[in-house]
């Protein structure tokens, strides 16, 4: 239920036949929580909504050159309609790197989700050594506080045959390595860096949820004679089902988002391009052909398409996780 | 075989599959440790797993780089890490104190509106923020990294949920009763209600802007105001005609892992938070 | 509570203000500039210990005081100056611009003409060099700094045990590789790097193509062209019989290379031994350098693979001072050594030749180092860059990518049909007019 305050509004305030004092200061009380909101507000609208307008102005304009382009003021800005929507829609690189991406997020957040539920319910099972649990779940926290370049600058390294111990490791085992930057493993590798980064944040959220349930609800099923896994499966994953859901939004998110991995373990292989992910070619239009327009509206509609598909899925799901003191 | 031989069985294979996670996400660490070790040529010649004797070299070497200028990025990333979390929790507390405790007119699309911030990659944000700080002429000043970072639409959901579910709305009553101010209320009440749930934003928005690569990379030009992440790369990719510093790289990716580890082991109590039940488990 | 917080936001905007007062692109601007006056300018460099070369400079001329901030390198700081001219403001007012930047760079406005301050250094400079930053017109754009004559590297001891020599033209640049290869599977003579548009580029200069050109009011672009295509079949051939490798330099990879002797010979420019000495240092005394490869080994000619010029940026507020300081930095004899003694490049002046007599250090046993650099720089062939150079790079680093990736011949030749179409379709959206 709810526990929110109801502020009364002013004009019933002063219907009321009681002081004018009382008025003034319930419509002083109706101000408060906009009080408290606009430090906030302001510097969203600055950084965040006005930076998105811009984008979305941006995405309507294109540069027109006369002549050579070569003197001063050569250039000019012009209205473009929808051309630079078209374009990046049409660029053929496009769908290749949206399925590229949808690829990529379907072997990142199951198994990510997966590992990282995996372990927490190891964790939570395994309560009686605590040495081990602590000592675990640090070090599987642990790459969370890795940034994502540094992170891929890492594993880049691991990933290279001639100077990754994996690859010494498999041949003095007689074993050819396989070339995980080439075309066939590429996905994959690039996918290892997101899951190794983000299986102990979630795994950490997953355990919280764990651990405030109350014990007394396995021990029943246990005298009962369930197995571990039957409670695991019956009783603990139920339960913490709604932080899955919130964990697999913002995993979804974070997955459309990749930009970091791949733009970082570009320069070490052939198999990454440009566009390799939808997010690159907006980097790739902006950055390296200087083209802000069509970097704007390829943005605009990957900010579209997170949007969808992040609350279409909540609305799935009975939008149980994001409203969920109401 | 018995119920207990079953439940010991079990529970050593718990424990091993634990121990595998722990190895497989302890191996890249494990990696630039023993890199970080090893002089430039033998980064390259020595097999990977063979630790060598030369960390404090180049740990010098490091430190030696333009005068130190690795330290100075590793402060202006404390700085940026540090300022921006801390303003960005107070932004975020009293953000989501209001969202979670007041009704209002607008505050179902206050809150919408803030919750599709969430999804908005910082790539896309990058431009559009260069050309307007670059209005204020503060392009290429500590402004502005700091500015876009003081507000996190995340920061503020989390904070929404930590208030709705750390302070009783009776004692907001009460207090309202005492006479005192709204804003005395939230510093002397609210705030010490929320007060785990607020350094679980912080350390969020503080690990956040540590990551953050796209937004200093833009903005600034002078690479005596650099965070690390920035820092490194330049060192990684100099461009055709200088080598690649990889033995600088490497030891300054371990350095730079380090306050983050130990940001980790003694706030540790702190993450553990519950993204759906609303609240922090201290 | 609006009482509590007023002062934290005054503050805030006070402090942002103050701020902004004091950058220096804000300065008043005067452009009556006595001698007298005190100018503050910064200089942005990726060029090692450039800031020393400068204290050369700040200490004889109190009045015009330089900062350099350093670089990641090329792209990032024009990438950086481009976003600045889009804004208005934070561009800094001397900037290193690689040459085959210098057509984007005037196109989007961001280089001062200083035609009026150094258009006398014309004579100073080979030809070349000073067209990349005219354009062929009477502007001028900037002073060159540096150039990257194409030379070749290579393992004296692993070519002597094979019993090769430096190889005189491309036909015997492949019997080597093959040897090479046959004779040591690890060994490769090079690597076709799909990531390196620019030394590519370099090979289509030296077999004489220019992929870009001014017909009258329009551009052309001539990627897909013959000369192009030559050196593409060649690379794609080699790689496809696997006797060079197909894996992008400066990777930790082809560090490792480097290192243990598996990389024996690398197509380069005359920067290269720090870039050795860099990356393997324990080799040092086993390379030797020597002219390139030739098509033609009558008319020896070469490319250039980096290389720049110091410009003024046009939100300079003290572009004659900005000029003096180009023009000092990029023809005076004392700078010239700086130049060449402690930011390691090879300069483009004329006088290089007398300044730089003993060779670089990782070269030291080869006393015509410098001479084979100034024959190579005296064959470079003429080459016009446009004003989408990165388009176009970009562009090749994806398609010959995908090309190394598959070892297809064929798929090298086609490739230069995709990074054409994508050259000429970007000017085209941008209103160039593009002939051909």
């Amino acid at each position: 239920m709810s526990l929110t305050t109801p502020a009364p509004s002013p004009t019933i305030a002063a219907a009321r036949p009681a002081a004018a004092k009382k008025a003034r200061q319930a419509s002083r009380r109706a101000g408060v929580p906009y009080a408290f909101l606009a430090p906030g507000l302001l510097l969203f609208t600055l950084f965040l909504a006005a930076p998105i307008v811009y984008a979305g102005y941006l995405s309507l304009r294109k540069v027109k050159v006369s002549g050579l382009g070569l003197g001063a003021k050569s250039r000019t800005e012009v209205w473009a309609g929808f051309s630079n929507y078209v374009r990046s829609m049409t660029d053929p690189e496009f769908l290749p790197s949206v399925y590229r991406i949808l690829g990529y997020g379907l072997i990142v957040v199951p198994t990510m989700l997966g590992l990282a539920l995996l372990m927490a319910l190891l964790l939570d099972a395994n309560r009686t050594r605590p040495w081990i649990g602590s000592f675990t779940r640090i070090a599987i926290f642990l790459p969370y506080a890795v940034p994502a370049v540094v992170a891929s600058l890492l594993w880049g390294f691991l990933y290279l045959p001639r100077v990754s111990p994996i690859t010494d490791v498999l041949e003095a085992f007689g074993l050819t390595a396989p070339e995980l930057l080439s075309s066939s493993w590429v996905l994959w590798a690039v996918a290892n860096v997101a899951i190794w980064g983000g299986t102990g944040f979630n795994m950490i959220v997953i355990y919280t949820a764990l651990k405030a349930v109350p014990t007394s609800l396995y021990e029943s099923a246990r005298i009962d004679g369930a197995s571990e896994l039957a409670i695991a499966w019956r009783i603990k994953i139920p339960i913490v089902m709604p932080s899955l859901v919130m964990t697999f939004v913002f995993s979804l998110i974070a997955t459309l988002q990749v930009f970091a991995e791949p733009m970082t373990l570009k320069p070490l292989s052939n198999t990454i391009s440009f566009t390799w992910t939808p997010l690159m070619k907006v980097y790739r239009d902006a950055f390296v052909r200087n083209d802000i327009y069509s970097a704007a509206a390829t943005s605009v509609v990957i900010a579209l398409a997170t949007f969808l598909l992040s609350f279409g899925f909540l609305k799935l799901v009975g939008r149980r996780a994001f409203n969920q003191e109401d | 075989m018995t119920v207990l031989a079953v439940k010991k069985r079990n529970s050593k294979t718990a424990t091993l599959l634990l121990l595998v996670g722990a190895a497989y996400c302890l191996l890249p660490v494990i990696w630039v440790l023993i890199a970080s070790s090893k002089s430039a040529s033998e980064l390259f010649s020595t097999f990977t797993l063979a630790p060598s004797s030369h960390l404090f070299d180049n740990l010098a070497d490091l430190s030696g780089y333009r005068d130190g200028l690795y330290w100075r990025w590793m402060a202006n990333t404390a700085l940026y890490a540090g300022v921006g979390a801390a303003v960005s929790t107070l932004v975020s507390a009293m953000s989501g104190f209001a969202l979670a405790k007041f009704e209002f007119p607008g505050k179902g699309f206050v809150f919408n509106v803030i919750l599709a911030g969430v999804l908005v990659p910082g790539v896309i944000l990058a431009i559009p923020q260069y050309l307007l700080l670059a209005k204020l002429g503060l392009t290429n000043t500590y402004w502005a990294v700091l500015l876009p970072s003081f507000i996190s639409p995340y920061g503020i959901y989390l904070a929404r949920i930590f208030a709705a579910a750390a302070v009783p709305t009776e004692i907001l009553e009460a207090s309202r009763i005492d006479g005192a101010g709204a804003w005395r209320t939230f510093v002397r009440v609210v705030m010490p209600m929320m007060r785990t749930g607020l350094v679980t934003v912080f350390l969020f928005q503080f690990v956040a802007i540590w990551n953050n690569f796209m937004l200093p990379y833009i903005m600034l030009g002078d690479d005596k105001l650099y965070p690390l992440t920035v820092g490194l790369n330049g060192l990684l990719n100099q461009g055709a005609s200088q080598p690649s510093m990889y033995t600088a790289v490497v030891t300054g990716a371990l350095v730079s892992i380090v306050p983050l580890i130990a940001l980790f082991l003694t706030l540790q109590r702190y993450w553990q938070v519950d993204l759906a039940a609303g609240g922090v488990k201290a | 509570m609006f009482k509590k917080i007023a002062p934290v936001l005054a503050t805030l905007t006070a402090a942002a203000l103050f701020t902004s007062a004091c950058s220096s692109s804000d300065d008043k601007a005067d452009d009556s500039a006595t001698s007298n006056e005190k100018v503050a300018l910064t200089y942005w460099s990726w060029a090692p210990n450039m800031d020393k070369v400068v204290e050369g400079w700040n200490s004889t001329h109190p009045n015009i005081q330089v900062t350099v901030n350093k670089q990641d390198g090329g792209d990032p700081a024009v990438t950086k100056l481009l976003t600045a001219i889009k804004a208005g403001s934070g561009a800094p007012d001397v900037m290193q611009a690689e040459y085959q930047k210098i057509p984007t760079l005037v196109s989007a406005d961001a280089l001062a003409d200083i035609a009026k301050e150094a258009g006398s250094l014309k004579d100073k400079f080979p030809a070349a060099a000073w067209n990349s930053v005219t354009l062929g017109s009477d502007a001028v754009y900037g002073v060159p700094q540096d150039s990257g004559p194409l030379m070749f590297f290579y393992r004296s001891d692993v070519f002597d045990k094979n019993g090769l020599a430096a190889p005189k033209t491309w036909d015997d640049y492949a019997a080597a590789a093959e040897k090479i290869h046959k004779a040591n599977p690890k060994q490769y003579i090079g690597t076709f790097s799909a990531s390196d548009a620019g030394l590519f580029t370099g090979l289509a200069q030296q077999a004489g193509a220019s992929w870009w050109g001014v017909n009258g009011d329009s551009w052309t672009v001539n990627i897909n062209e013959p000369a192009t295509q030559k050196v593409a079949a060649y690379w794609g051939g080699l790689v496809e019989k696997g006797v060079v490798d197909n894996k992008p330099m400066y990777t930790p990879e082809w560090n490792a290379a480097l290192n243990d002797g598996s990389q024996v010979g690398w197509v380069s420019a005359v920067w290269a031994p720090g870039v050795l000495e860099g990356s393997a240092k324990d080799t040092k005394g086993k390379w030797k350098a020597a002219t390139m490869p030739q098509w033609d080994a009558a008319s020896p000619a070469t490319g250039n693979w980096g290389g720049s010029a110091t410009s003024v940026t046009t939100q300079s507020k003290h572009p004659k001072q900005a000029a003096e300081f180009v023009a000092w930095l990029n023809s005076d004899p004392a700078a010239l050594k700086l130049l060449a003694g402690t930011a390691n490049v090879y300069p483009a002046a004329n006088d290089t030749t007398t300044i730089l007599t003993t060779p670089p250090a990782f070269f030291a046993d080869q006393a015509d180092f410098y001479t084979i650099a100034a024959d190579a720089a005296k064959a470079t062939k003429p080459f016009t860059y446009g004003p989408n150079v990165n388009v176009a790079y970009s562009a090749f680093n994806d398609a010959f990518g995908k090309a190394a990736e598959s070892k297809k011949a064929a798929a090298f030749t086609e490739s230069l049909a995709t990074v054409q179409k994508a050259t000429v379709d970007d000017m085209k959206n941008s209103g160039f007019t593009v002939a051909g």
